[in-house]
């Protein structure tokens, strides 16, 4: 590994002045699942790595706030995965935090990093979308509200500005009832990069949320209004234009190894159709 | 502290042990175990996360030694399989593990145990999907799982020695 | 019950340090100011090097030594289990990718992988080969240079040997046949994957040189070193620590010639411990295409048997020639053939070296054959249990004409995997169930030597060339020690892994260890009893044909001693102690086709129950039976976690596992991100395993080797539940979810 400088800010102003100073020669590190990796194999040369882990502001939280659950940027995908409220009402959230790699894993990685990492195939971006979560930012200028969807870009790249770094993830407790999941393919049953990640959301309302991932440089959300998706009694034919117009922005890259882009798109409907059925049925069985 | 440092002292408990040195910020927990304070036990193998044979538990939680720093365990506390063993004698689940024929070339077994023993600390009576869900980040190419499964679940039902 | 003898399943010797930790494994050893070395390899597979500039390198605070083919004697020695084709270090050219062309050996980790990055390589990269069409196309490179390979007619191709086996005339049977099946298979190109990388030291020892391998044959590589370096055998001294799991990756000498010279070079400790990245450049199995037509009579009976397997190998032949010939030989399988024809070649390509992977040679062409025997028994009509029984080699038949019989009732062992499978019971819908049988010839030859000593208070030291890498030799041999000598396992001590101390043994291979340096053992025990019955004769006045020494006691006619009784006043007041010598040696056949007949076959039966997700393609496994033939199960515990280790392993070849090159001869999947093995979540929902024991092997107590067995036939026991759940036959494997998926897609008839 390359040798760089580490700073271990404790406050929120701290970091943001380092991060301010050293502009895009520094990185932030939480977990380090992904960074460490990139650091050791030389794809990321940091000249200073600052660590976000001492911050006090940032430290491992989730807590209800004026009607939203605000996870904390030090929150790791095990405390997401076994926490009660977001069980309760972000289920697919906890769906999906359950399966980021091993247990080793996931007692490091953070939510935050997850997103702020932005690969197409994270696990917990098709959650998020469907959720209507919101990114907070802390940078020179202030806080900034950032709708997940706004945020990602492609991999690696956020809408995040110079000088600022994400300190929570907002999700707005879902007023209406619904019924949610998350599903995946990959290559075995044990951890593994999803080739298809895919989250699915129905509500009481008849609206239907459907977020993709790792089938195109960004994860994607759709939502049908319609009511014709969310339609238990609905046919496999009135939907089928509705899905192929939902997955119309997939375009899955033919250079990855893990599956081919008609595998991926493939998957993408089987998934959809199957997530969709589950959703439903949660939602009805309340 | 938050000016920018490229070695650092830092102080942790290793089984029990507190240890005080000083680490290059580049280096991993897994290379301090090993080359620093000699700690051979824990290994090391693909260095991404993905094989757990450098498991270790570090406050509590069970990580790859292999994606953390070392200072970022400034005064944590850790667990490598040399602290399994209690007064010198090895644990059940050690023990299990032998009983059941578990370990073959052992490569992988000491990020098994740290594993096994961090799953059995928090569920006391895990189901067969549960050890091997709690289990999937440690890789066994002698592919012992399904003895590595019954040592376990012979532990937690206290049948092992 | 617990019992050290045989046929008890104690825990594990050498089990404690590998539970505590303590256990120490190559790169555990920490040696007084060693170096630490760096390879330096290209980002491509074959380039000319230009030239090599380590000045930077070298400017590197606590470089000692940039290493490149000039510092080498010249020619750069080349070595090898088969020819002598590999040099120490790239000359010239590099002929595969991740081949060293540079090593940098420094005080710290860090800056021997600085140094390795600042050593500026100057090179023209080279069309090159990877596959088996290229490599046989007359307008390709070639992989070798035709100057290493004088006097060999084939020089000019990359086809390093071409095998031909057979019996009977295939044209003939053919034209009587009622039926032919004609397919092509593929096998992936897989590594080994050990979870211990491969790790090397060397050291300079007075007038000689100490070298420490995670390597499986430490004699071998002892007259590999000697004969690179010029010193006699008694100055080369291999510690070979029991390696964190081998699978045939870490039989021979890869790069401890190189660490040997820099170790000379610096006059320093040196040490290179592969990343896992480099093991996958290092060893892998050879993959291959197999082009099977298997003729039947119409009551299923099998008329001929003609195969060609095309397997590829890499830029060095390492033992893979020997893989393709050994491994194809047996390619007929357990079955009464009249007419056999095999023709294999070994096909040369800028891939990493192949080399020995648990199987050898054989899973390639097993699952060609036996999924071609389902489609036999398909178009008959023929229930594919039936077809097989119809036709397997009865005990004893010379199943291949010029080898060893059948050597076990083989029926017995197909009928409990069938039974256990529930072959022939109702399945539920998408449901489908596959068997096949494994075969594969064990040592040809072999040559183990053992020494014991029963010491004056009965305990006991066996002296062992084995290298245990997780197959449990020790455990055995101690189980031989007690049943033979009488002192309990935690008494006895079992030497291995150092040249200096423990005699020669040719090597941990094939199975072989249990029967050869069993009988090695056994024999030494022997030697040791016929002193204990003249001591006794001596000490009460018998006539020593009136003694007998077995299962740890002496018995007299009138009565019956431990050991130790008549050991001690046997020895007197000075103590001492009583050594036997064992050997157990099986020639080289000069007129046979492998150079010797098998010294036993492994024999399984596999059978699955699988299910297909019609959607996405995936292959869930209901349950799996492994069933083996062991002769006499010396530690019952220790041949159920070798057949189903080797169960399992055989699931990554079959579900998931294959190298993935890019355009330029490089590994995209080089490391564990993407290159997927089983996990605990991988598993079969049930796994079986069971034993048949006749005592009819020639190890030990009427054992046979095992531990591949299990491996062999796995991937024609899925692929053919696959096909009965879902009607499509696949013939390459993995069978990832996208494969079958596609094949479902495809199927024309649903
Ligand atoms: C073996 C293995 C298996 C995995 N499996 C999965 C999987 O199944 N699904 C999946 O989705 N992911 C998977 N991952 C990746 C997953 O672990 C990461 O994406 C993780 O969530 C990142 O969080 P972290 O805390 O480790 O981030 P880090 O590695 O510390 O950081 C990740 C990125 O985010 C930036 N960052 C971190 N914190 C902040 C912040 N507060 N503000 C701004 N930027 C920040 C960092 O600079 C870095 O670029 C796997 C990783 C490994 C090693
Ligand atoms: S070495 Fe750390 S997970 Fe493999
Ligand atoms: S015991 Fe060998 S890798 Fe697990």
């Amino acid at each position: 590994m390359h040798t760089f400088a580490y700073a271990r800010p404790a406050t929120l102003a701290e970091a943001v002045a380092l991060l301010e100073a050293h502009g895009p020669a520094a990185r932030l590190l939480a977990g380090g699942t992904d960074l460490v990796i990139r650091l050791r194999d030389g794809t990321a040369r940091p000249a200073v790595v600052i660590d976000v882990k001492q911050i006090a502001e940032l430290r491992p939280a989730i807590r209800e706030e004026n009607g939203r659950l605000v996870i904390s940027a030090g929150t790791v995908m095990t405390d997401v995965a076994s926490d009660d409220r977001v069980r309760r009402s972000f289920p697919a959230l906890a769906e999906a935090a359950a399966v980021v790699g091993s247990v080793q894993i996931r007692n490091r990685a953070t939510l935050v990093g997850n997103v702020c990492n932005a690969s197409p195939a994270a696990d917990t971006a098709p959650p998020l979308l469907v959720s209507g979560a919101t990114v907070v930012a802390e940078g020179p200028g202030g806080t900034r509200r950032i709708p997940v969807d706004g945020f990602f870009v492609r991999s690696g790249v956020t809408t995040l500005a110079r000088g600022e770094l994400v300190t929570a993830i907002e999700l707005p407790l879902p007023a209406r009832k619904l019924g949610a999941v998350h599903m995946r393919r990959t290559r075995r049953r044990g951890h593994d990069l999803a080739s298809v990640t895919l989250c699915c959301a129905v509500d009481e309302a008849g609206v239907t949320r459907l977020a993709y991932g790792s089938v195109g440089p960004r994860p994607i959300l759709m939502i049908d209004e319609s009511g014709v998706l969310a339609d238990p009694a609905g046919s496999d034919e009135a939907k089928a234009p509705i899905f192929e117009r939902m997955f119309a922005d997939a375009s899955p890259s033919p250079r990855s190894m893990r599956a081919s882009p008609e595998y991926r798109l493939a998957m993408l409907r089987v998934l959809g159709a199957r997530a969709l059925r589950t959703a439903i049925d949660r939602l009805a069985r309340g | 502290m938050s000016e920018m440092l490229q070695t650092v002292p830092i102080e942790l408990t290793v089984n029990g042990r507190r240890r005080a040195l000083n680490v290059a910020v580049h280096h991993t927990l897994l290379d301090v175990l090993r080359d620093d304070l000699e700690l051979t036990g824990t290994k090391e193998c693909c260095l991404v996360g993905e094989c757990g044979a450098c498991t270790v538990s570090l406050d509590g939680r069970i990580v790859d030694s292999c994606l953390v720093l070392a200072v970022e365990a400034d005064r944590a506390q850790v667990t490598t399989v040399e602290g399994l063993a209690v007064d010198g004698h090895v644990s059940p689940l050690q023990q299990a593990f032998l009983d059941k024929g578990a370990v073959q070339c052992g490569f992988c077994i000491p990020g098994q145990l740290v594993a096994a023993h961090a799953l059995l600390a928090e569920r006391p009576h895990p189901t067969v999907p549960e050890i091997q869900e709690g289990l999937a980040g440690n890789l066994c190419r002698c592919a012992c799982y399904q003895q590595i499964i019954s040592a376990v679940l012979a532990t937690a039902e206290g049948t092992a020695r | 019950m617990r019992t050290d003898r045989i046929g008890g399943s104690p825990n594990r010797v050498g089990g404690i340090g590998r539970v505590t930790g303590s256990q120490q494994y190559v790169a555990d050893i920490r040696l007084q100011d060693v170096l630490e070395v760096k390879l330096v390899t290209l980002d491509c597979a074959r380039a000319r090097i230009i030239s090599i500039d380590t000045s930077a390198a070298e400017l590197v605070p606590g470089v000692r030594l940039v290493m490149t083919a000039a510092h080498l004697p010249q020619p750069v020695p080349r070595f090898g289990p088969q020819f002598s084709d590999r040099p120490i270090i790239a000359v010239g050219e590099t002929k595969y990718h991740g081949e060293p062309v540079a090593a940098v050996a420094a005080e710290t980790r860090d800056a021997a992988e600085e140094a390795a990055r600042l050593v500026r390589v100057e090179y023209e990269e080279l069309p090159a080969v990877f596959t088996i069409a290229a490599a046989l196309d007359p307008a390709s490179p070639l992989v070798q240079d035709p100057s290493l390979r004088a006097g060999d007619p084939l020089a000019g191709t990359n086809v390093l040997r071409e095998h031909r086996f057979g019996w009977g005339d295939v044209e003939v049977a053919a034209s009587s046949a009622d039926l032919v099946v004609e397919n092509a298979y593929t096998f992936p190109m897989v590594t080994h994957f050990a979870i211990e990388p491969h790790a090397f030291m060397a050291a300079p020892d007075g007038d000689g040189i100490a070298i420490w391998s995670s390597i499986q044959h430490p004699n071998w590589l002892q007259k590999i070193i000697s004969q690179i370096l010029g010193l006699p055998l008694a100055k080369v001294r291999v510690f070979a620590p029991d390696p964190g799991g081998g699978f045939g990756g870490k039989q021979h000498t890869k790069l401890e010639p190189l660490v040997a010279f820099m170790a000379l070079r610096t006059g320093r400790p040196v040490r290179l411990i592969l990343t896992l990245e480099e093991t996958f450049q290092a060893v892998r199995r050879t993959s291959a295409e197999v082009r099977v037509r298997t003729g039947f009579m119409s009551d299923g009976t099998l008329a001929f048997q003609d195969v060609q397997a095309n397997y590829l190998i890499g830029a060095y032949a390492d033992i893979a020639d020997r893989v393709v010939s050994k491994g194809s030989y047996p390619a007929a399988g357990p079955y009464r053939v009249p007419a056999v024809r095999i023709v294999s070649r070994s096909v040369l390509s800028h891939t990493t070296p192949a080399t020995a992977f648990r199987g050898f040679g054989n899973p390639q062409v097993n699952w060609a054959v036996e999924s071609n025997m389902d489609e036999g028994a398909r178009a008959l009509a023929i229930d594919r249990l039936e077809i097989r029984l119809r036709n397997l080699a009865r005990k004893g038949e010379a199943f291949i004409p010029v080898d060893t019989p059948a050597d076990g009732d083989w029926e017995q062992t197909v009928r409990r995997a069938a039974e256990l499978i529930g072959w022939g019971t109702p399945l539920q819908p998408g449901r489908g169930r596959g068997l096949a049988l494994g075969i594969k010839s064990g040592p040809t030859t072999g040559l183990s030597y053992a020494t014991v000593r029963l010491l004056a208070d009965g305990s006991v030291i066996v002296y062992a060339g084995t290298s245990d890498m997780g197959q449990g030799a020790r455990t055995v041999f101690a189980q031989i020690a007690a049943t033979e000598l009488g002192a309990p396992l935690d008494w006895i001590t079992v030497v291995m892994g150092d040249t200096a101390v423990v005699p020669y043994d040719q090597q941990t291979s094939a199975s072989r260890s249990t029967v050869l340096m069993g009988n090695a053992i056994l024999r030494a025990c022997q030697s040791i009893q016929a002193q204990l019955r003249t001591m006794a004769a001596r000490l009460h006045g018998l006539d020593e044909a009136d003694i007998v020494v077995e299962g740890g006691a002496v018995r007299l006619p009138d009565r019956e001693l431990p050991i130790i009784d008549v050991l001690k006043p046997g020895l007197g007041r000075l103590g001492g102690e009583l050594v036997g010598n064992g050997e157990m040696r099986k020639e080289a056949e000069p007129g046979h086709p492998l150079g010797g007949s098998a010294a036993f076959y492994e024999f399984n039966c596999t059978a699955v129950e699988a299910e297909v997700d019609e959607e996405t393609g995936d292959v869930t496994l209901v349950r799996h039976v492994t069933v083996s033939d062991v002769g006499k199960a010396l530690n019952p515990l220790q041949v159920t976690m070798q057949d189903e280790g080797a169960a399992i392993m055989g699931l990554g070849h079959t579900l998931m596992e294959h190298y993935i090159y890019d355009e330029r001869g490089r590994i995209r999947n080089l490391g564990a991100i993407d290159y997927r093995i089983p996990t605990s979540m991988d598993l079969p929902l049930e796994m079986l395993s069971a034993m048949v024991e006749n005592a009819d092997g020639p190890g030990p107590y009427g054992s046979k080797g095992m531990s591949e067995g299990a491996l062999l036939c796995v991937a024609p026991a899925v692929a053919a539940a696959v096909r009965d759940a879902t009607g499509v036959a696949i013939r390459d494997l993995p069978l990832t979810p996208e494969r079958v998926w596609r094949a479902l897609r495809d199927r024309s008839t649903p």
